[in-house]
């Protein structure tokens, strides 16, 4: 049987060019060839854009040295999103990268020994017990790898980055190893006319790009998956009305932030990006609640530092592509779905549908089980990421504008509830140990949301008072110590990759 | 060649001197034989705290010092009970509150009752049935009006340099004569000190020597026969370490005593402070590594003050030798895991003053106080070692070694009788009582089998309605009581008005 040869990316940006770099780097372009198609007159969405910590795995397998590409990408270090005014004016949480306290003998998680330790009188701040989120609060980073003995975890980071200087540093890297970009607009799909199978795009210039397997990064057009395959949406904006966003760079006032920031407006949220060489903010919104006028406006009002350029708006809907993966074509990026950028998601769903492609890599003729296994894995990890943003509106005590009013009443997934339910019982959610947010931050947000559990799990009160309060507080001057002996972030990037001054004029 | 007692020193320091001497002065001394005092250099720090049993209030009205002046003057806090935690795993903490003997229910021990009722299913704990503990739970002093059935006391929690002090003032001006100073030598002839040598050279003789100076024994330790049968094997904590930490508030009406990995660590509110109180075995842990800890187990930061000092335990095969009486540490130490150091020199001086020789002459009474020193000695350190017998703190060394150890055949005893049948054999010169030692076992987690037959005779409908009763009568006792803060508030209200607390 023959093999999937040539592959064709149609669009470019940061999905576009994340899949072409993995597949230069994974596939190689000596057996395979490997095209991108884009045309410069269609603009990319790409703004500062935050991560999560698996994009390493992202960057291992590309081989990418991280202190370049830092400083390429005007790149500063994250250790988790700060949500102010989130569970009610003035009240501030921090949903930490990284492990909640550490394991207490006994065996049931160490969030149960600490609501105990709580209700017992205890700071109730669970930041003091996760190294990342004391870290981000005193403005201190470095890379930390687990220590030899296991006795004390690596430090947890992901990274904040300019999504334009990061296409274009995946583009050099995919040219480098023989990706092909092709300039130009798609303007017809060939199809096999027995299989329905692409069989090649036509541009604009009336050039015949051809391929045995074709990803559609053609963003929010899903030019391929919906355009040629009808595969259709599911939208999801009766649980997540936001559909606008109002970005603006601004100039950089101080040190940046190891964290991402996220704060809570009338009619929506507002996020503060810091990189090297200026902050990236955004207002995302439901435009049935405020104007994308006014939300632009107050947007710039409530910037840190002067405004670099005019508020660009951008129109989504939140939702997913029922099938992301229809014979030969496979949808990666916004053409696949959207979900707003509260949780820094977007990233991650690119590199898991590319890595899955790797897991699945077919045949010139896909198997069917193939590609529902894939359909239905990324169904999984969409709901997934999907119920932990509806969580951030659904459990708050803001009731102060229509918009809050909205989300505070509405319906959420049956999946969803349950987990509410469970956790406001004893403060677990019960996650798949293969679901991307784990134990810790279902925890954090929720407890930081103002979702306090009833109990905790009764094996924790097997340990004795005196017990706990020296695992405690052994526990917590660990995490002290590996705090304090960090420098602060913006020694840390001035001393291995600080932008060069070139890139700083960007 | 006999004659009567015309002069009595005491030697020793701090609180256990001068209520020696203050007692010796107001009983005696009236009786015109001359009390002087030797006083050595004080072994107190500054973090250092009493913990007394409302025992204590008793001797201070026998001598005549006002009660006010404790809250005035010493930081003194009114503590209805202790509570023991951590004693028992994550069981959960109990209070030993300081009741006076409860009134018998339908004719029998209300203790029965409540066996009885645990066996049938009644889920109330035990310390609810104790007004002091209940009274203590709630933050509230026990004072209790007269005509009720159900009294509890109140200890005291003291600043022990301030207490000292106010002793020395009360003492000195009741007309005891007293001198700073050092022993240099002691001159004995046989079982009888003809002289105290001090340092200044001076000879002091007197018919009748008593040693206050706790645990040095500077007198008593110099006799013959008074050696120290050490305690160790059962009392396993060697040293002991003392600080200080920010008061508490509210002021709670109780002392807690945690035990951890090695040992137990007290916390004694005081007025302005919480005096924190570590004893544990130097085989398990260092200084530093409890001083570490302490914060994590005491719950609050600690004050730089901390000092660590050897915990002896032990009795002294003769509290009186010749013309030496020793009284309190000196005769026998233990540690403050039940708040008797002062009571067993208020003890001791009782005994004395009962015995007080008639003549300086043989002196028979030493005989009889030394027996009776001796019992009082091995019943407190039972009760003590009972805490470290009844421990279930598993698979941690230090406790499974207190809890397989075998321990001595009079608290056997009353460990078997209690499990047996609920009751508790006491012995004579017994400081704790029947209903605290059933506090304690039942606290720790021993449950009687059995329980007096008679309770059966007593319909059902009854013995709901007594146990009932008995609760609510606590209740409506504990609702009337004063929270600590405003019963410390009222102590000069009280005092101008010329009524008596407690």
């Amino acid at each position: 049987m023959q093999q999937v040869k040539d592959i064709v990316v149609v669009g470019g940006g940061t999905a576009g060019w994340m899949a072409a770099a993995a597949f230069a780097k994974v596939l190689g372009t000596q057996a395979h060839s490997i095209t991108l198609v884009e045309s410069e007159e269609i603009g990319t969405v790409g703004v500062g854009e935050a991560t999560i910590p698996p994009i390493m795995q992202y960057n291992k397998l590309l081989g990418i040295d991280e202190d370049e590409f830092v400083r390429e990408t005007n790149a500063t270090f994250k250790l988790g999103i700060e949500f102010i005014d989130w569970r009610k004016r003035g009240s501030t949480y921090f949903h930490p990268f990284g492990v909640f306290g550490a394991n207490i003998k006994g065996g049931v998680g160490f969030m149960n020994y600490w609501l105990r330790w709580v209700q017992s009188g205890g700071d109730p701040d669970y930041t003091h017990f996760i190294a990342e989120g004391e870290a981000a609060r005193e403005g201190r980073f470095a890379r930390v790898p687990a220590s030899p003995d296991g006795q004390s975890p690596r430090l947890n980071y992901a990274y904040q980055f300019d999504a334009a200087t990061y296409a274009a540093y995946l583009r050099r890297y995919a040219e480098l190893r023989g990706a092909v970009r092709r300039e130009g607009k798609v303007v017809e799909v060939e199809q096999n006319p027995e299989t329905g199978y692409i069989e090649a795009v036509k541009l604009a210039d009336g050039t015949r790009v051809a391929g045995d397997f074709f990803i559609d990064c053609s963003g929010f057009r899903a030019l391929l998956i919906e355009g040629v395959f009808k595969s259709g949406f599911d939208d999801w904006s009766h649980w997540l009305p936001n559909n606008r966003a109002a970005a603006v760079p601004c100039e950089r006032v101080e040190d940046p932030t190891p964290f991402t920031r996220s704060t809570a407006r009338e009619s929506g949220w507002q996020w503060r990006i810091p990189l090297q060489h200026r902050t990236g903010n955004g207002y995302v919104f439901c435009d049935s609640y405020i104007s994308e006028d006014e939300a632009s406006q107050r947007l710039l009002e409530r910037l840190d530092g002067k405004p670099l350029a005019d508020p660009k708006i951008l129109r989504f809907t939140a939702g997913k592509r029922r099938r992301g993966w229809i014979k030969n074509c496979l949808a990666v990026g916004l053409s696949s779905g959207f979900l707003e950028p509260l949780e820094s998601t977007s990233i991650h769903l690119i590199q898991i549908a590319i890595m899955k492609l790797f897991e699945f890599f077919p045949q010139r003729e896909v198997n069917p089980v193939l590609i529902d296994t894939y359909n239905r894995e990324m169904d999984v990890l969409y709901d997934h990421v999907r119920d932990f943003i509806i969580a951030h509106y659904k459990v708050t005590d803001r009731d102060d504008t229509p918009y809050w009013r909205y989300c505070q009443s509405m319906t959420v997934p049956d999946s969803l509830a349950a987990k509410l339910e469970l956790f406001s019982e004893r403060g677990e959610t019960r996650v798949m140990p293969s679901d991307l947010f784990g134990e810790t931050s279902w925890f954090a947000v929720l407890y930081g949301q103002g979702l306090i559990p009833r109990s905790y799990h009764p094996i924790a009160n097997v340990l004795s008072e005196d017990e706990l309060q020296l695992a405690v507080a052994g526990i917590r001057t660990a995490i002290r110590r590996r705090v304090d002996s960090l420098p602060s972030h913006a020694d840390f990037i001035e001393r291995c990759c600080a932008a060069k001054p070139a890139a700083t004029a960007a | 060649m006999t004659r009567r007692i015309e002069q009595v020193v005491v030697v020793g320091a701090d609180a256990p001197a001068w209520m020696a001497a203050a007692a010796l002065q107001h009983s005696v001394g009236a009786a015109g034989i001359r009390v002087r005092v030797i006083e050595l250099p004080t072994q107190l720090h500054p973090a250092d705290a009493y913990s007394a049993l409302p025992e204590l209030a008793r001797f201070h009205h026998r001598i005549g010092l006002g009660e006010h002046l404790l809250f005035s003057r010493c930081k003194a806090v009114p503590v209805a009970g202790r509570r023991f935690s951590n004693w028992s795993g994550a069981a959960p903490p109990f209070i030993h509150g300081y009741d006076r003997s409860p009134p018998p229910a339908a004719g029998l021990g209300f203790t029965q009752l409540w066996i009885k009722g645990r066996q049938k299913g009644l889920r109330t704990d035990f310390e609810n049935f104790s007004l002091a503990s209940v009274a203590a739970k709630a933050g509230h002093v026990p004072v209790t009006a007269g005509g009720a059935e159900l009294h509890a006391a109140f200890g005291y929690n003291l600043d022990a340099g301030a207490y000292s002090t106010l002793l020395r003032h009360f003492t000195m001006s009741g007309g005891v004569e007293s001198k700073a100073a050092t022993i240099a030598d002691v001159e004995i002839e046989g079982d009888r000190i003809i002289a105290v040598i001090l340092n200044d050279g001076e000879r002091v003789e007197a018919d009748l020597f008593v040693d206050a100076s706790g645990p040095h024994a500077s007198l008593i330790g110099r006799m013959p026969g008074a050696d120290v049968e050490s305690r160790r094997e059962w009392l396993p904590c060697d040293r002991m370490l003392v600080a200080s930490a920010a008061r508490l508030k509210p002021l709670p009406a109780f002392s807690q005593i945690s035990a951890f990995r090695h040992g137990w660590v007290g916390l004694f509110p005081l007025q302005d402070r919480t005096a924190v109180v570590a004893a544990y075995d130097s085989r398990e842990t260092s200084d530093q590594a409890l001083l570490e800890d302490l914060p994590a187990l005491a719950n609050m930061p600690i004050g730089g003050d901390a000092i660590v000092s050897d915990l002896s335990q032990g009795i002294r095969r003769r509290a009186w030798v010749g013309n030496c009486v020793a009284i309190g540490e000196s005769a026998f130490s233990l540690e403050p895991l039940d708040g008797a150091q002062l009571h067993i020199v208020h003890y001791c001086i009782s005994q004395l003053m009962t015995l007080f020789p008639a003549e300086a002459g043989a002196f028979p009474e030493a005989q009889l106080y030394d027996r009776i020193i001796h019992r009082l000695a091995i019943n407190l350190h039972d009760f003590q070692l009972a805490h470290y017998k009844l421990n279930r703190r598993f698979d941690m060394p230090f406790w499974d070694g207190c809890r397989n150890a075998p321990v001595p055949e009079t608290l056997q005893r009353k460990l078997d009788v209690f499990t047996a049948r609920g009751r508790v054999p006491l012995y004579d010169d017994e400081v704790f009582q029947e209903q605290d030692w059933e506090t304690l076992f039942i606290g720790h987690g021993l449950m009687p089998q059995s329980y007096d037959p008679r309770v059966d005779a007593i319909p059902e409908q009854e013995h709901i309605a007594q146990v009932q009763a008995r609760m609510n009568d606590i209740a409506g006792l504990v609702e009337a009581m004063p929270s600590v803060d405003d019963f410390i508030a009222g102590v000069d209200q009280r005092q101008k008005e010329g009524t008596t607390v407690g």
